[in-house]
């Protein structure tokens, strides 16, 4: 797994939040399915990683959970993006953004002076 | 708000117990199996599967451990956890926590109240605004009862202009008035001051409003602002009182306001008032005599000036003044002016007796610290065998460090909360005590400050018990788990640490025994003194006639005969001896004093005349008040206004200007500056008498110089009756405090108290603090003593095989309880030799507050060496009974 890369906590919870903007209520199973692929499975997450990181989210107020049946009939906990959540979800990503662009701005190549 | 939120779910995940538990395990099982469910379906064997999911899990174990730390506050958990701990093994052995907490509560207890006087008295900021920027003037000669003379008018306005340094100057002159009531008269106790004194000393009403600049002078209506103290006592915090007349004498003022509680500074007074009030000090003599000094002057430092500066141009105008008015500063006097941050003034009597206090009340703590540490050691010793089983469990020493220190802590805080308990009983005696010292008594307060030193102290305490106890290097857990525990002997260091606690208890304890047998050498020395009078059966009666708010000199003759009638009413009372009437009662000090002058007598350059009290007295007041006639005859009834001007002057001043002669018919007069200020005359009187030493100044002052004048031929400002009665003058007091009320209604009600009382008054401050350190020094002497008691019962349970070893070879009882008493014999000396030392190096530094005792008082020291000796050895004796006690026998097939 030298070739996987380990997540950060912050860009985690984005992640998660992101995920369940997409998709809806859903269990940590497929939270951390879709968070691999998306990640072309570049990523790779543990329970260790992604539970606390969850009910971190669930202590913020960001997502709720909620114990359902699963597809094939398990009981499984649901989370869901709660308003708070989206509202945090937006300003992270704006956030995301801005960095992103920032730093892309400094590593872009070095143009020639004139 | 997030963050709160997310701090509140964690709190409330401390208590989620099994549920959430469950709940977590059903969860990652669910992943487990829809991820096994999913490898199944990409073609894996179930139990291959099964394996896979586990092995991309990461652990279950560790996730659920991740998830539980996400959950509470591990930290708060484990702190908890370590709480348990130390509360279960405290409980194993409760008569050690109970010894512990008790004597730390004492040692914490006793830190706790003093430095709760010492902060409210000293340390604490003043209530005035910017109250550090004041500053308080002293005008001092030398002399006896002559520290303070305080400023003249013109004086004040000379620094006013001189010394930019201090912005402004408030003027205050103490004064009193009879206030009239429903309830009869009171005495009040006034400051009369200038309309910029409160806005100058930072003080504000709580009620109505302070006097105003447009209060000075002559023409306004004469006002008054009742302090927060009187208000309360005498109108019992009425609001209606703002706006009242309140009578006084002839005048009446009205009461415009209630000042904010403030330390009443430098006289304890009830109301300020503005000058009008007083015919005299808005009369010429007042306010154009240089010499006519009856006013205390408060000044704020000008923004960015210093005290440096400020004492700078005051010593410089001073020194001009001196040179401008030389009759107002006679060279033999040697005035000076001191410029004093106010907040050091008010601290001046107390500072000393309160280090003090400080000092020994640490002492106690150092002494109740060193016990505590010898027990934790003791009880170290005999936990290593457990300490050293956590350490195979898994412990790291800085684990075992935290274990230690929590249980230690959890001793210092219960030993703190019972020392603040006692801390808050105590405070009330020292708030009583403190009134003696400082005018900031009623400032001490348990407050956070206070509270916040007892819990520093404790934690100090705590760290310090957790570092002595021995903890092998980290990587020798090996050793020490090899040896299993086995050696309860205690190491070397450990003794040797625990010996040289005791050697440092009984030192310490021997230097506050010292202090307190010094002060209470000084009690006993002090009430010994004899005060030149017959204390027991003689009473003592103030009277004020004279209406100090008027300058009404026709009505003196009215008012002698209201002396003379009282004077008659008492003595008809069955079991009076004698009556006499003076101008100032025995023991209190005389509110005038003039310089002496001898016909024919002229003295040396430089050398100043005696300065002499004058004090006027009836033919009855001398043997009334017990005062022999060594020479000469007493006053006589013809010693009247038309005949010869004659006196009566005491032992001290007759040695002083008639060495080896016979003062009888020789002539004297005063020749002071302020005698014109008075209404006594400079004229020549003929001395007829000379009379005992009385102790008027202090029982610890040298006898003063004094010149009894005829009652009836000079003013009478001040007045008493002395009222000479069997033993059952106590019993009289009643009766005779009737009479006055009865006879004299204008008279402010005062206590009327035999020359006894006034004596014992005079020496309570002393007392207390004798009792206050003497208490200390036996709660040191205690603690020390189970101190010894202690380490020794420890040595000995230890050495119990060797002992038996010896009892078997043939040692018998008393020598081995020769050995033990030997041990703890060596301990008691190096400790006493120590303390005896300290003690002597540091007595000087308690000079200022004997009497009657050097600093290096041997019979005191000696005294001190013997008590902690006796009690040491006593404390020795109980261990060595024990040991004489062991039965070789049983020891040694118990080993």
């Amino acid at each position: 797994m030298a070739d996987k890369l380990d997540v950060k906590q912050g860009t985690l919870a984005l992640m998660i939040l992101r995920t369940l903007e997409v998709l809806g209520p859903l269990h940590g199973y497929g939270v951390a399915r879709r968070i691999e692929e998306t990640s072309s499975n570049r990523l790779k997450l543990n329970y260790g990683t992604l539970y606390p990181a969850l009910l971190k989210l669930e202590q913020e107020g960001f997502v709720t959970g909620e114990w359902r049946q699963s597809e094939n009939n398990r009981r499984a906990k649901y989370y869901a993006l709660t308003a708070a959540g989206r509202r945090q979800l937006a300003r992270e990503a704006r956030e995301w953004h801005q960095t992103a662009d920032l730093i892309a701005a400094f590593l872009a190549p070095r143009r020639e002076a004139t | 708000m997030r963050h709160l939120r997310a701090l509140l779910a964690r709190i409330a995940g401390l208590f989620a117990g099994r549920r959430a538990d469950d709940d977590l395990r059903d969860e990652l099982e669910a992943h487990l199996e829809m991820e096994t469910a999913e490898y199944v379906r990409r073609g894996m064997t179930p139990a291959d599967a099964r394996r896979q999911a586990l092995l991309s899990s990461g652990g279950l174990t560790q996730a659920a451990e991740a998830v539980r730390d996400q959950r509470g506050l591990p930290w708060l958990e484990s702190v908890a956890a370590d709480l348990r701990y130390a509360l279960r093994s405290l409980r194993r052995s409760p008569g050690f926590a109970v010894v512990v907490v008790l004597t730390l509560g004492l040692g914490i207890g006793a830190n706790t109240a003093i430095f709760s006087v010492v902060r409210g008295v000293l340390l604490k900021p003043l209530p005035h605004r910017d109250g550090d920027r004041l500053v308080y003037l002293r005008h001092s000669v030398d002399g006896p009862g002559r520290g303070n003379i305080e400023f003249s008018v013109p004086e004040v306005g000379d620094f006013r202009t001189g010394a930019p340094a201090l912005a402004d100057m408030a003027e205050y002159s103490p004064f009193f008035f009879t206030l009239q009531g429903d309830e009869g008269a009171i005495r009040i106790d006034v400051g009369l001051v200038t309309g910029n004194y409160f806005a100058i000393m930072g003080l504000a009403p709580v009620l109505g409003r302070v006097t105003q600049p447009g209060d000075d002078g002559t023409g306004v209506p004469a006002v008054m602002v009742l302090t927060h103290e009187f208000w309360l006592r005498r109108f019992g915090g009425d609001s209606a009182v703002v706006g009242r007349q309140l009578r006084m004498g002839s005048k009446s003022a009205t009461v415009i306001g209630i000042l904010q509680p403030a330390p009443s500074f430098p006289d304890k007074v009830d109301a300020f008032l503005n000058m009008v009030i007083s015919d005299h000090h808005l009369g010429a003599l007042m306010v154009t005599d240089r010499s006519h000094r009856m006013t205390e002057v408060v000044a704020r430092l000008g923004p960015g000036a210093t005290v440096a500066q400020a004492r700078t141009e005051v010593a410089a105008v001073f020194a001009r003044m001196q040179t401008q008015h030389p009759e107002a500063y006679p060279a033999t006097d040697h005035h000076r002016v001191a410029v004093l941050p106010f907040k050091e003034v008010l601290g001046e009597r107390a500072r000393t007796t309160l280090w003090l206090l400080m000092a020994a009340a640490a002492f106690v703590l150092v002494i109740s610290a060193a016990n505590v540490a010898n027990l934790t050691l003791m009880r170290g010793v005999r936990r290593e065998h457990e300490l050293v089983v956590r350490a195979a469990l898994g412990a790291g020493v800085a684990r075992l460090r935290r274990l230690l220190l929590t249980e230690n802590l959890l001793l210092a805080l219960m030993g703190a909360a019972l020392g603040v308990l006692i801390a808050l009983f105590g405070v009330g005696l020292l708030v009583a005590f403190a009134e003696r010292y400082s005018p900031r008594a009623n400032e001490i307060r348990l407050d956070a400050w206070v509270l916040g030193f007892a819990l520093a102290l404790s934690v100090m305490v705590a760290l310090l018990l957790s570092f002595v106890a021995a903890l092998p290097r980290e990587g020798t857990f090996a050793s020490w788990i090899a040896a299993g525990g086995q050696r309860v002997s205690g190491n070397f260091r450990g003794q040797l640490l625990q010996r040289g606690l005791v050697v440092a208890q009984v030192a310490v304890s021997v230097v506050l025994l010292a202090g307190a047998g010094l002060l209470t050498r000084t009690m006993m020395q002090l009430s010994e003194v004899e005060t030149g009078l017959v204390t027991e059966d003689v009473l003592t009666v103030p009277v004020s006639l004279f209406d100090p708010t008027r300058l009404d000199f026709a009505a003196d003759g009215a008012n002698k005969q209201a002396y003379e009638s009282l004077r008659r009413e008492m003595l008809a009372l069955p079991g009076v001896v004698e009556v006499g009437v003076g101008s100032t009662m025995p023991l209190r000090t005389s509110f005038l004093a003039f310089d002496v002058a001898v016909e024919g007598k002229a003295f040396a350059p430089g050398e100043a005349p005696p300065h002499a009290d004058v004090r006027t007295a009836s033919p009855e007041f001398l043997r009334a008040a017990g005062i022999p006639l060594v020479r000469g005859r007493d006053f006589s009834a013809t010693d009247a206004p038309g005949g010869g001007r004659v006196a009566i002057i005491n032992q001290t001043l007759a040695d002083r200007l008639f060495k080896g002669e016979d003062p009888i018919g020789k002539q004297l007069a005063f020749r002071s500056e302020i005698l014109r200020l008075t209404p006594i005359s400079g004229d020549w009187r003929t001395i007829v008498g000379v009379a005992g030493n009385t102790q008027d100044g202090g029982l610890d002052a040298q006898p003063r110089a004094v010149v009894y004048l005829p009652f009836a031929q000079e003013f009478t400002i001040f007045g008493g009756l002395v009222v000479r009665a069997g033993s059952d003058a106590p019993d009289l007091a009643g009766t005779i405090a009737r009479i006055v009320r009865r006879m004299a209604p204008q008279s402010p009600a005062e206590p009327v108290q035999t020359v006894a009382q006034i004596k014992d008054e005079s020496v309570a401050p002393r007392r207390l603090n004798a009792a206050l350190i003497s208490s200390f020094g036996l709660l040191a002497v205690i603690i020390a003593a189970v101190g010894i008691a202690g380490v020794l019962a420890f040595s000995v349970s230890a050495r119990t095989v060797e002992i038996g070893i010896r009892m078997s070879l043939g040692a018998s009882g008393g020598q081995v309880l020769r050995m033990v008493l030997g041990e703890g014999g060596v301990l008691l000396a190096i400790g006493l030799a120590l303390g005896v030392g300290g003690a002597y190096l540091g007595a000087g530094v308690m000079r200022g507050l004997l009497f009657g005792v050097a600093p290096h008082d041997p019979a005191t020291f000696i005294a001190v060496a013997a008590t902690m000796a006796g009690i040491g050895t006593l404390a020795c004796w109980i261990p060595a009974l024990r040991a004489a006690r062991i039965d070789p026998a049983i020891t040694m097939r118990a080993a």
